[in-house]
């Protein structure tokens, strides 16, 4: 089943590749691989126009994580079942008994109420992202759209990562959780419902190899 | 339903009721609009300007169904 919500552009068989270490050398997006701008792609590895608040100069954005789109299922199944309830109302006419204007102010009370669900739904899970750059883990939440929470924590900082996938739909559609220990104040990270958990793992082990060298090498900035 | 209560017609009250309930729900897209503009300053992901004239249309959209509810 094509995943239109992975960025597809560039040639996947390269990630191990993309993955291994790269020893003495800077990230940078013209070296990595899956790069594209599929703006909403659920996991786009180093994306071209991503910019966050609080973005150093020489931060650079490796990874950029929303929730795998499967997760969203019910509730676009949902709101097209909203959408397509007034439709009923042409072979049930329910509404009969209502004079005919308030006939029309239902349909539209209807339609602006599943239009704020799905804008509301929309905006949740386009915003709600991890991002990993070449510096930092940074979880950007918003909850229910008044309440905000950025936390972040130093790639070198990061003590434990953890992902799990279980189940059929999980393990079919390739996703899971990520949870992720640091030293920091955050101590706790995590990323849920994320798409291939595994390489995500795989590319915070580089990112933190590689800033362990640098460390031993004394490169560190 | 036609009958009159108190000297009102209960579609009146149902009129008003509703009339309420969506200007209510205009502070509601009022929020969507300021939510939409703190999160594309959080994160710039390139879908600002579609995103803000979405949430612009849906406040419009409340304003002309509270008006209609009003002028029913």
């Amino acid at each position: 089943m094509p995943d239109i919500f992975i960025n597809q552009e560039g040639d996947n068989s390269n990630l191990e590749e993309s993955l291994g270490p790269r020893k003495n050398k800077k990230m940078s997006p013209s070296r990595c691989f899956w790069s594209g701008n599929n703006l909403l792609s659920s996991f786009n590895y180093c994306p071209q126009q991503i910019d966050f608040g609080n973005q150093e100069k020489d931060e650079k954005v490796i990874l950029l994580l929303r929730k795998h789109p499967i997760v969203l299922m019910p509730r676009i199944l949902a709101i097209v079942a909203m959408a397509l309830a007034p439709v009923v109302l042409i072979r049930y006419p329910i509404l009969s008994f209502l004079p005919s204007s308030f006939q029309v102010l239902s349909v539209l009370g209807w339609y602006l109420i599943t239009t704020g669900l799905a804008l509301e739904m929309f905006l949740t899970w386009a915003f709600n992202v991890c991002i990993l750059t070449n510096k930092r883990v940074i979880d950007i939440d918003f909850f229910s759209l008044i309440y905000k929470e950025v936390s972040d924590a130093d790639i070198e900082k990061i003590q434990d990562v953890t992902y799990k996938m279980g189940g059929i739909i999980r393990t079919v559609f390739n996703y899971g959780d990520i949870a992720i220990q640091t030293a920091s104040e955050v101590s706790n990270f995590e990323f849920l419902a994320v798409p291939r958990p595994d390489e995500v793992a795989k590319i915070l082990q580089n990112l933190r190899r590689e800033k362990g060298q640098e460390r031993e090498e004394g490169r560190e900035e | 339903m036609n009958t009159i209560i108190f000297g009102i017609s209960p579609w009146t009250i149902i009129k008003i009721f509703a009339s309420f309930a969506f200007f209510i729900y205009i502070f509601f897209a009022i929020v969507v609009v300021r939510q939409v503009r703190l999160m594309t300053n959080t994160l710039k992901v390139g879908l600002e300007a579609p995103l803000r004239f979405l949430a612009l249309l849906h406040l419009a959209f409340s304003i002309i169904v509270f008006l209609f509810a009003l002028f029913v």
